[in-house]
């Protein structure tokens, strides 16, 4: 975890990059919506509060268009978006019809990413046959990312791991170089700043409020452009808190992102409960 | 009772070396009591074995069949557990190059059942060009639109010899009703050889159903036989039980043990 200044001690990272994430959010867009993100999940049912009432999901659980979303939830999920569906289209037309016509607004996670936005959710090694660590999938991201330009990125740890010089595999292909109107990912947050693609590269908008640009270098594994007048991300304001803690979220999901090995069972195990309770 | 039959006899209609398909999606609909017939089988007669799985997006019951050995070559989108993490057997044996992997996508998987129904050998679609999915996949082609000249991938036909799908309510003909989270169940049904549905309850005649009878060869009676993946509106999943299964499976070892426990108690 980040040190945060102390007159913000109270504000997570988490808290901070799902903020940033909402406010990305417009009225009235289509937002895609994948498994197991309750970060994205949590962006957008905070954009909704705050400032963007109007939104159309596509939704991978049920392969539903929905005009209301699903709270957060991991156990009876299925059961809130299907009863939010407008309609149900199968994975097949949801796939081949739907996101290619729909193209909507969508938060990817890289599990490695390079300089100009391009990213790896295959394995980590460069041996196919045998990776370090096989991942599980790509799901639908070397489909979507050939013909989309609505790719929103979010990294809940900022490291040298996921920010690489070269991909072990290449499978989100944000920065086609051959297609001049596509200028890379529209937009990549993390919990040490913000960032946006400029020419093929990566360029820092704001940092987290406590997070130095010595930092953020040491972990990232190449150059990214700095600009001049280098600002400082926005915190939260308080009913972003409000909203975020107290209605989208109050069991903690979004956490779940954020930690790893036992604290991240610890917490999924808490959840699981109260929401096993909550159903009786 | 027309196409009902037994779950030992069902499992008996997957072969060595066949392309086995499973229904549902993630942790939802999945054929687990299937799936943990085929298991006590293996275990007991070594068969069936060197198994092709179709899921277009696997999880626990995949898990199982991985760790169980049977499964040589796995196609999927995505195989994991949701917010439970990883799928510890297809992690592991991934890792050490002991499982072959066809890698697939949405794309693929759907535009090869779309082939397959359409008759051809082949459905083109917007997809994978510029990343390296086609260097994991040489066998997958290329094919120029004879209309604008733009290259699109090629993706060949896919014919699973045998689907499972997991069913809320089925009739004895084999009509069956599957609900709203379809994930590709209404395209294994039609593009698959044989088909096996195991359903919460036999009715004796469904007014209406999502698949229907022509296109099915068997059906099993299986009460609460997605657990502990969920049966909407039926039950949820079972998060401390999917949860367990993620603390005590990380090799083949405690696979094995998990098993002993929870499955082998004849």
């Amino acid at each position: 975890m980040n040190t945060i200044p102390q007159k913000s001690s109270e504000i997570t990272p988490d808290e901070i990059m799902i903020v940033c994430m909402a406010r990305q959010i417009k009225d009235g867009d289509v937002v895609a919506q994948g498994i197991a993100t309750p970060m994205v999940t949590a962006a957008y049912l905070l954009a909704r509060h705050t400032h963007a009432p109007n939104l159309y999901f596509m939704s991978a659980i049920g392969q539903g268009i929905c005009r209301e979303p699903a709270p957060l939830s991991i156990t009876q999920i299925e059961k809130l978006w299907l009863e939010k569906s407008l309609t149900n289209i199968g994975f097949v037309r949801a796939s081949l019809e739907g996101l290619p016509t729909l193209t909507p607004k969508e938060f990817f996670r890289p599990a490695q990413m390079n300089q100009s936005g391009n990213f790896n959710n295959i394995a980590f090694g460069k041996n196919y046959r045998k990776p370090r660590l096989r991942l599980p999938g790509t799901g639908g991201i070397p489909d979507v990312t050939t013909y989309s330009s609505n790719i929103y990125l979010y990294v809940p740890r900022h490291s040298k791991i996921t920010f690489v010089e070269t991909l072990d595999f290449h499978s989100g292909l944000v920065y086609k170089p051959n297609e001049s109107q596509f200028e890379g990912p529209k937009f990549l947050v993390t919990d040490l700043g913000q960032f946006d693609f400029i020419q093929n590269k990566m360029r820092l908008i704001s940092l987290h409020p406590g997070i130095s640009l010595k930092e953020v270098q040491l972990k990232t594994g190449f150059n990214f452009e700095v600009p001049e007048n280098l600002s400082t991300t926005q915190l939260p304001t308080k009913e972003e808190l409000y909203y975020l803690r107290q209605v989208v979220d109050p069991l903690n999901s979004r956490k779940l992102e954020m930690l790893r090995g036992s604290k991240r069972k610890e917490l999924l195990r808490r959840i699981i409960i109260k929401e096993n309770a909550h159903e009786k | 009772m027309g196409k009902v039959i037994s779950m030992t006899e069902g499992t008996k209609y997957v072969k060595s070396g066949m392309m086995l398909a499973l229904g549902g999606m993630t942790l939802y609909r999945r054929p687990v009591a299937f799936v943990n017939e085929l298991i006590r089988s293996h275990h007991s007669t070594g068969l069936p074995n060197l198994l092709t799985l179709l899921a277009f997006t696997a999880s626990l019951e995949s898990d199982l069949l991985v760790g169980s050995g049977m499964i040589s070559t796995v196609r999927s989108c995505y195989f994991g557990l949701e917010s439970f993490g990883l799928a510890p057997m297809f992690t592991y044996f991934a890792n050490r190059g002991e499982i072959t992997i066809i890698e697939e996508t949405e794309a693929s998987i759907a535009s090869g059942l779309r082939a397959k129904l359409a008759g051809i050998g082949f459905m083109p679609a917007k997809a994978w060009i510029g990343t390296d999915l086609p260097k994991l996949r040489p066998d997958v082609k290329t094919i120029r639109d004879p209309y604008t000249g733009e290259e699109l991938m090629a993706f060949p036909s896919i014919e699973p010899d045998i689907a499972v799908i997991h069913a809320i309510k089925a009739d004895t003909d084999g009509n069956a009703i599957i609900g709203m989270n379809k994930g590709v169940d209404e395209e294994l049904t039609l593009a698959a050889k044989t088909v096996i549905i195991t359903a919460e309850e036999i009715a004796p005649k469904l007014p209406r159903a999502d698949l229907v009878a022509p296109l099915i060869t068997a059906v099993i009676h299986a009460p609460h036989g997605a657990a502990p993946t969920s049966c909407y509106p039926l039950y949820p999943i079972n998060g401390l039980s999917i949860l367990e299964y993620t603390e005590k499976v990380h090799d083949p070892e405690s696979w094995e043990k998990y098993i002993q426990e929870k499955l082998l108690k004849y």
